[in-house]
């Protein structure tokens, strides 16, 4: 297989943990909210999931579960500053480690263990094309339907008002709730759309792209789902961008190993989080201030 | 496990017979021996942790009730590992097992303050009178595996999935190339570092550049999950990897293992502690003392070469046969030890160049 063949075939997979995420992420920070709690709320995700696959065997259970695990975990949160108006930074990391910690326990006693995967599936038709149809378009069923949930959801935040009321409340929620909008309550569903979204995330990585549990495997996607989204400046197509660029410098940074390209592999490694920072620095010269 | 191989009847008829033996002598003693043992990573069925706690599991064995062990797990290096074993000791655990390199500071503080405390510690080199500090020689191991590999590789070229670039990985990496270049000079490998001790995403997206990149035997090295090993039998290409058998994740290209057993030092260490002449001195252990082993081995490895990998087994136990022995040619072509000169202990532990073969430039 030539190193394109195997960028093509994995990016995608790598990618979408991140995607799912951020996409999350990005719902709940347009509301004017901030979670920090990502990572945990992964963590939960993928440990619920795992167990679920592991002892039905059926994905689809574990997608379900894993994500039902990262909204609960995210009610949490939702309770903490919405409710009680705690410090969003504060329960955001403690949802973090909550998060970890509780994947750590479910997870015990199914440490290093492992499911199989999903099949991955042609498109009927033009899996036959040369180079990019075993690859770039043979996936999982996940990555699949990621896709047009990621148009879907970009269509209905900027198309729709759903869509605008979200915008509306992150940009002043006095304004929002003065013509009628329960602000509350929709914070709520989008911290809770964010955690479920989190949470497959988390699945994704534990029964799909890596199928094992290991105690702290999600190890810092979270965070790069949170850097994901400033770095696509709160818009879907620029976050699927940044998700699939990430992706394909994780591949890239082990691929160029393989090869034995000269470089020191540590640089390599940090690569993705190198260009991460440039990105920033490129768009905030670029616009000004960030914008929501 | 099922089998009964003849090491693993010989270890449990000795357990039952120093179990019996020690009963009587522990019931006389007035305490209870109190152990502590701090280990890195979660227990699992495999992995470090895992090889650690069977050694100590066999000390347990041999003593009964006369022992009563702690067990900490996936404790994280750094400060707070150091109050943890504090704490250990204050709970009045006089026997310490430190499970990892980055335990050594705070462990060597508790050893001088509290000399009544032995601690073995592993993967170190600081020594104190009651600090001892305890390494495999897994290298002799993966010459081993590299002549395995040798007989079973179709396109010449062998692959490692490496956690972090210090001497003890690469000394595990070249042991590897020089055993299958003894069998076909014309062998290279191709080495990814994940820079990390756990990324399983990572480690298995490393396994898959290295597969697409024609390698077709895979040496997971120092990776606590079966990673790489799944990856590996799903692309149907050989594997093996270190510390404890993971044959149970691939069934068929599973190449063997590099196994340690750590049960024969502990218990002699705490034997000795009991005693009273508990010695603080580097231990570095290998096929010679029993503690490397290999296991598992693949059915598809020919004959010859498995008799070929029991004469070589043998003649390092007896120290006849030396892994880092002149001629040893590095990545560049240079000469680094001619011939019959034999790399020493010291310049193994602080190896820092690739031999001939390994084609991936080593980080610096």
């Amino acid at each position: 297989m030539s190193i394109i063949a195997f960028l093509l075939a994995g990016t995608l997979a790598a990618a979408l943990p991140l995607l799912l995420a951020a996409l999350g992420e990005m719902v709940v920070e347009k509301t004017g909210l901030l979670n920090l709690g990502i990572e945990g709320m992964m963590a939960i995700g993928a440990a619920v999931a795992f167990i679920l696959v592991f002892q039905t065997g059926s994905h689809s259970l574990g997608f379900a579960g894993g994500a039902v695990a990262g909204l609960v975990l995210s009610m949490v949160f939702a309770f903490l500053v919405i409710t009680l108006k705690v410090n969003e930074v504060a329960a955001g990391l403690a949802l973090s480690v909550l998060g970890l910690g509780l994947s750590a326990l479910f997870g015990k006693s199914f440490e290093s263990l492992t499911v199989s995967g999903l099949p991955r599936l042609g498109l009927p038709g033009l899996s036959q094309i040369p180079l990019v149809g075993p690859t770039l378009l043979t996936q999982d069923i996940l990555v699949w339907l990621a896709i047009p949930f990621t148009v879907a959801l970009g269509y209905v935040l900027t198309r729709t008002k759903p869509g605008l009321v979200i915008q509306a409340v992150g940009e002043n929620a006095s304004v929002a709730r003065s013509i009628g909008y329960n602000v509350a309550a929709i914070r709520f569903a989008a911290v809770g759309f964010g955690g479920a979204m989190a949470g497959l995330g988390g699945a994704y990585a534990s029964t799909v792209y890596t199928p094992l549990w290991a105690d702290g495997m999600i190890a810092g996607r979270g965070w790069i789902a949170l850097a994901l989204v400033v770095f696509g400046t709160w818009k879907t197509g620029r976050i699927a961008f940044g998700a699939l660029l990430f992706g394909v410098l994780s591949l890239g940074e082990l691929m160029a190993q393989a090869t034995g390209v000269n470089l020191p592999s540590q640089l390599l490694t940090s690569l993705p989080y190198v260009v991460t920072i440039l990105m920033l620095v490129v768009i905030s010269r670029r616009k000004g201030p960030l914008a929501a | 496990m099922t089998q009964t191989t003849r090491r693993s009847f010989i270890k449990s008829t000795l357990a039952t017979g120093t179990a019996l033996v020690a009963a009587p002598m522990i019931a006389r003693a007035q305490d209870v021996l109190k152990m502590g043992v701090v280990l890195p990573s979660p227990i699992a069925d495999v992995g470090w942790s895992h090889a650690l706690m069977a050694g100590v599991n066999t000390v347990k064995e041999a003593y009964g009730e006369g022992l009563e062990v702690t067990v900490l797990e996936n404790i994280m290096e750094g400060p707070d590992a150091d109050r943890i074993a504090n704490n250990l000791v204050a709970e009045g655990n006089k026997v310490l097992l430190l499970g990892s390199f980055g335990y050594q500071n705070g462990g060597i503080q508790i050893a001088r303050r509290n000399p009544d405390v032995s601690i073995i510690h592993a993967s170190g080199f600081m020594v104190e009178p009651n600090f001892a500090p305890f390494t495999a020689k897994y290298w002799q191991g993966t010459y081993l595996m590299g002549m395995a590999a040798a007989a079973l590789t179709k396109t010449k070229v062998l692959g490692c999935v490496g956690a972090f670039a210090i001497p003890e990985l690469i000394t595990s990496i070249n042991a590897f190339m020089l055993g299958a270049r003894s069998v076909d000079p014309e062998i290279t490998m191709r080495v990814v570092w994940v820079n990390s001790w756990f990324n399983p995403a990572s480690e298995q997206d490393a396994t898959r550049a290295l597969i697409s990149q024609d390698c077709d035997v895979i040496f997971s090295n120092a990776q606590d999950t079966p990673s790489v090993i799944s990856v590996a039998e799903e692309a149907g290409v050989y594997v093996y990897n270190l510390n404890s058998s993971m044959a149970s994740y691939a069934p068929t290209k599973y190449l063997g293992v590099v196994g340690t057993d750590w049960g024969p030092f502990f218990k002699a260490k705490v034997d000795a502690h009991v005693a009273g002449n508990f010695e603080g001195a580097n231990y570095w252990l290998g096929v010679e003392d029993d503690v490397v082993y290999t296991a598992d081995w693949n059915a598809d490895i020919p004959a010859d070469m498995v008799e070929q990998i029991t004469a070589r087994q043998a003649a390092i136990a007896d120290g006849s046969f030396t892994v880092f022995q002149g001629p040893l040619i590095d990545q560049s072509g240079t000469e680094r030890y001619a011939e019959g000169v034999a790399m020493t202990d010291g310049e193994i532990l602080s190896k820092d160049w690739h031999v001939e073969g390994v084609t991936s430039p080593l980080p610096n």
